[in-house]
């Protein structure tokens, strides 16, 4: 697999976040998230068919009635 | 009684001879600001000390005792919270020069329910800037240092908590732990720190590390005393939406027994390599335990080896999501150690998150499936002991140099991943004088028992020499 290169990094980081980064930055950036891409890539090893991602309705709901309380605002 | 008695009390002693009038909260304060003031240009364990409000504190605590009114063992004892921690009117940093004048107008539900337990603050704890690292060189208020021996590392994200309960600068404080960040620093400072269950302590008014990750909870001297610490600041809190309402037992009810009957896992397939020091320390545990009564059985928990890197793509999404409009309004107030961590997650894809909280499943359920055929699972806590401040790397026995962040976090993050509570536990001093633990962990809610197996190997191990500071 290809080594994320700093042109990639700042150029993603200005499109989606407006977010400027001198060449320097990105090129510490890219060993950072490069790392953490190989790091994804390591979880195709566990087997993870049929695992759905355990986000609970329950502590959304949660979070509504606590928003709910904090600002009366809405209906 | 003389200061340096004073100062060996643990909470559980000091409470009794409060309650019984035999020393006074003002007393104890006064004992302790002298320490801080003796140990900080060493140690710099705090960030704010807030001498003048612990002072009335004490002498409210002090009056209300007098009256009758105790209000049980944390009344008029000295606490400390790490500055993540929001405190109505104090200055609450995150370790950051982004919180640098920042000054809540309310309280964290964790200081909140230490306020009515009647403790007395005495500061706000340094760390790792916003949490994000283990070694509490904070580029903005200094590095904290070790007490055992001040040119290392306490440890971090809450190398402040664990370095004042060590310096006996402060004598139960608060932590937060999203990959290990209680764990680790009391284990590097000989101290005791737990990791409850996550949802068993309100994350409410503490900055964020990572939502589905963070866990608030006590470092302090002894096992008693976390299990007294978390009786006051466990139980369910409607302003955290995570929060459990599972039903919160005296901690202290099943300490002082045995380990008769006890069926131990135990998991040291963690890591490739371990300091010598550990090692010894590790097997010389698992025969202190096995002696108390308990069985033990080497299991393996195979989701658990990629528990650094799961734990790491699930956090650095998060912790973008938290700091991005202060990142991208004031870059240059991160240091230079943070600030790339947070901005490489803006190149990670989506679908990388949601496969790291698949992972979380998975390894929840391979280590219940282990949790039902045993009581409890014990690990060691790091691969070494507490390196230098400044050094990054560490060497292997073999000479490799690797970073230092994974050699422990591939011990703590699988149980931040699971939510399940886990204790670090003093086991010895390496051959320099360096604290070494051992961890244990068990099920989600079950603090009990991890306290009982915690606090019987404690009680038989005995306690370690304090740092000569």
């Amino acid at each position: 697999m290809a080594e994320l290169t700093p042109e990639t990094v700042m150029r993603v980081a200005r499109e989606f976040f407006d977010y400027p980064m001198s060449p320097e930055t990105a090129a510490a950036v890219a060993k950072v998230a490069d790392a953490m891409l190989t790091d994804a890539r390591r979880l195709s090893a566990l087997g993870l068919e049929g695992v759905e991602p355990p986000f609970s309705y329950a502590t959304m709901v949660a979070e509504a009635e606590r928003l709910r309380r904090r600002d009366p605002s809405i209906t | 009684m003389d200061q340096s008695s004073i100062l060996d009390l643990d909470v559980a002693a000091l409470a009794d001879k409060l309650r019984a009038r035999e020393l006074s909260p003002l007393e104890v304060t006064e004992a302790y600001l002298d320490r801080i003031a003796a140990t900080e240009p060493r140690i710099n364990a705090y960030i704010t000390v807030t001498g003048e409000r612990a002072r009335e504190a004490a002498r409210q605590a002090e009056a209300e005792i007098a009256a009758g009114r105790w209000r049980g063992p944390f009344h008029g004892v000295p606490v400390g919270l790490k500055d993540l921690c929001y405190t109505n009117g104090i200055l609450t940093t995150g370790g950051s020069k982004v919180l640098a004048n920042f000054v809540p107008d309310y309280d964290a539900t964790v200081w909140a329910r230490l306020r009515e337990a009647g403790a007395v603050l005495l500061g706000k704890l340094n760390l790792h800037e916003f949490a994000c690292g283990g070694t509490s060189n904070n580029a903005h208020f200094g590095p904290v240092r070790n007490p055992y021996d001040p040119a290392r590392i306490p440890g971090g994200s809450s190398g402040g908590s664990a370095a004042a309960v060590a310096a006996r600068s402060n004598l139960a404080t608060i932590g937060t732990d999203t990959r290990g960040s209680i764990r680790q620093p009391a284990a590097l400072c000989g101290c005791v720190g737990l990791k409850p269950t996550y949802g068993r302590v309100s994350r409410y008014g503490v900055v964020v590390l990572s939502y589905t990750l963070d866990h608030i909870g006590p470092i302090t001297r002894t096992v008693r005393d976390a299990a007294l610490m978390l009786n006051v600041i466990a139980g369910h809190d409607p302003n955290d939406a995570s929060s459990s309402r599972v039903p919160v037992p005296d901690y202290t009810r099943f300490l002082g027994t045995d380990l008769k009957g006890v069926r131990i896992a135990v998991m040291r397939d963690l890591a490739d390599w371990y300091e010598p020091d550990i090692e010894r320390s590790f097997d010389e545990s698992l025969k202190l335990l096995a002696s108390l009564g308990a069985a033990l059985e080497e299991v393996s928990i195979p989701s658990f080896k990629l528990g650094v890197q799961v734990s790491g793509l699930v956090a650095r999404p998060e912790m973008l999501d938290y700091h991005q409009d202060w990142l991208l309004a004031r870059p240059q107030d991160y240091s230079d150690n943070v600030r790339p961590l947070i901005e490489g997650a803006m190149v990670i894809p989506a679908v990388s998150y949601i496969r790291a909280q698949r992972a979380r499943a998975l390894m929840i359920a391979e280590s219940c499936r282990v949790l039902e055929a045993h009581d409890v699972l014990v690990t060691p806590m790091c691969m070494t002991t507490a390196p230098l401040v400044g050094q990054d790397f560490v060497r292997s026995p073999a000479g490799a140099e690797v970073p230092y962040l994974p050699t422990f976090v591939a011990f703590t993050g699988p149980f931040d991943c699971t939510g399940q509570p886990a204790i670090s536990v003093p086991s010895g001093l390496s051959s320099a004088g360096l604290p070494i633990a051992i961890q244990i962990a068990g099920r989600s809610f079950d603090e009990a028992r991890v306290l009982r197996v915690a606090e019987a190997f404690e009680r038989a191990r005995g306690p370690l020499p304090p740092p000569k500071l």
